[in-house]
């Protein structure tokens, strides 16, 4: 079933430079997407626009089958949302934050609240003000998980913690996973936690999604190829190739990435180019994302 | 259990938790009988996600490294000792595989690759 449908969603900030130009997406229930791209790819606003916080220009939403912007208590009453640039209210403490997501959601799960807050070790007295980066986003993925929504939408939720706040973040939420089978869609700009948290990754790439696949397929059938600079041409060459995603060339090789495994990859190229003496080798999201988001195509 | 993973290495994590157990089945660090961590567990151990444990767990109960028994925790499976010697010989393959694509891409002929994986196992041996 279908939790997150996005149908060819366009949406500008100024005229004639789209953020995004046409974007597909659509997530199954308990899917773990995770979200890629450059700073201004769209991620921010791809989210917005599905929590309806933000309207699309053209194009259709549903979540859960409904339009956000229509029925907008009833979609945010099943999401739970947390971004890097969320404000808890300063002036209020702990207790009273989490008192008033309890009243706005009738789902509520006390035993989980409680769970939380000691394991987070949360002082329930302490106003959010005085809080650090790091326990207020505690305190945002405490509201957002206690009312049991089916799905999780994370805008750079470890964004500005420290590693051990990373990962603690990143178990809490892979227990709501075991516990309930949340969907979640997440934004990272952290790709090992995006490989060990999602199913899937989807990256925006100039205003379109360039890849959605899941991890294991990027890992196992996509691959990098260096390949010696000789002769002219060379990079040309690779790009007309409709599996090349991208080239980067560096001082003395082109560094390309295919939707090919390392065997069909240099095998394709020997044939296509005529280079016998090409690498080819799988790789980390991380590297991959750097030889495309740093390439040209 | 003995498990680590690296998300970033380029090989799924699935393939690295199947890989470490079948490694510590063929090394005798994992006997049968033995449990398994459940699912969740693990996945949160490792802070990966539960589906992908679980992938590697179904696929070693495919091929037979592991078995299910109904309401009881997953168990690695008997295998006869000429089964656990055949399993050695494929761990070792998988772990050469990178060293031969090494010796191919230096030229160097099998005489002489033979003399140096030989060598280190010596070395290794006198320490």
């Amino acid at each position: 079933m279908s939790v997150l449908a996005l149908h060819d969603i366009h949406r500008s900030f100024e005229p004639g430079i789209p953020v995004l130009d046409g974007v597909d997406l659509s997530v199954n229930a308990g899917e773990v997407v995770g979200l890629l791209g450059r700073n201004g790819a769209g991620k921010t606003t791809l989210i917005q626009i599905a929590m309806g916080m933000l309207h699309q220009q053209q194009g259709t939403v549903e979540v859960f089958g409904l339009d956000p912007h229509q029925q907008p208590v009833e979609v945010k009453r099943q999401i739970g949302f947390v971004s890097e640039n969320q404000v808890l209210p300063a002036f209020l403490k702990v207790r009273e934050v989490v008192e008033l997501h309890r009243s706005l959601f009738p789902s509520w799960d006390d035993d989980m609240a409680t769970r939380l807050v000691n394991r987070f070790g949360l002082r329930p007295g302490v106003r959010i003000k005085t809080l650090s980066k790091g326990q207020a986003r505690q305190v945002a993925l405490l509201c957002a998980l206690c009312h049991r929504p089916d799905l999780l939408l994370l805008d750079e939720p470890a964004g500005g913690l420290d590693a051990l706040a990373r990962r603690e973040f990143l178990e809490t939420s892979i227990q709501a996973l075991s516990d309930t089978g949340t969907t979640i869609v997440f934004s990272s700009h952290y790709l090992s936690d995006v490989e060990r948290l999602a199913d899937r990754a989807v990256m925006l790439h100039d205003a379109k999604v360039l890849i959605d696949n899941t991890i294991d397929e990027l890992h196992e059938s996509f691959s990098i190829a260096l390949v010696p600079h000789r002769p002219q041409g060379t990079s040309e060459a690779l790009l007309a190739l409709p599996e090349c995603l991208g080239v980067r060339v560096r001082t003395d090789a082109v560094h390309a990435v295919f939707r090919l495994d390392p065997d069909d990859a240099c095998a394709l190229i020997t044939e296509k180019l005529g280079v016998t003496d090409s690498r080819c080798r799988t790789a980390g999201l991380e590297e991959m994302f750097i030889e495309i988001a740093g390439g040209e195509r | 259990m003995l498990i680590v993973v690296d998300p970033s290495s380029g090989v799924p994590v699935f393939r690295q938790v199947m890989d470490q157990v079948r490694f510590h089945i063929a090394g005798g660090l994992l006997k049968a009988g033995d449990e398994l961590p459940p699912t969740r567990t693990l996945s949160a151990e490792l802070g990966v996600n539960p589906m992908t444990i679980s992938k590697a767990y179904n696929l070693l109960e495919r091929d037979g490294a592991l078995e299910r028994r109904p309401g009881k925790p997953l168990v690695v499976a008997a295998l006869a000792p000429e089964e656990i010697e055949l399993e050695k010989l494929d761990q070792l393959r998988s772990h050469l595989s990178g060293a031969v694509r090494a010796a191919q891409q230096l030229s160097l002929k099998p005489g002489e690759a033979i003399k140096v994986f030989r060598q280190m196992l010596e070395t290794d041996k006198e320490d």
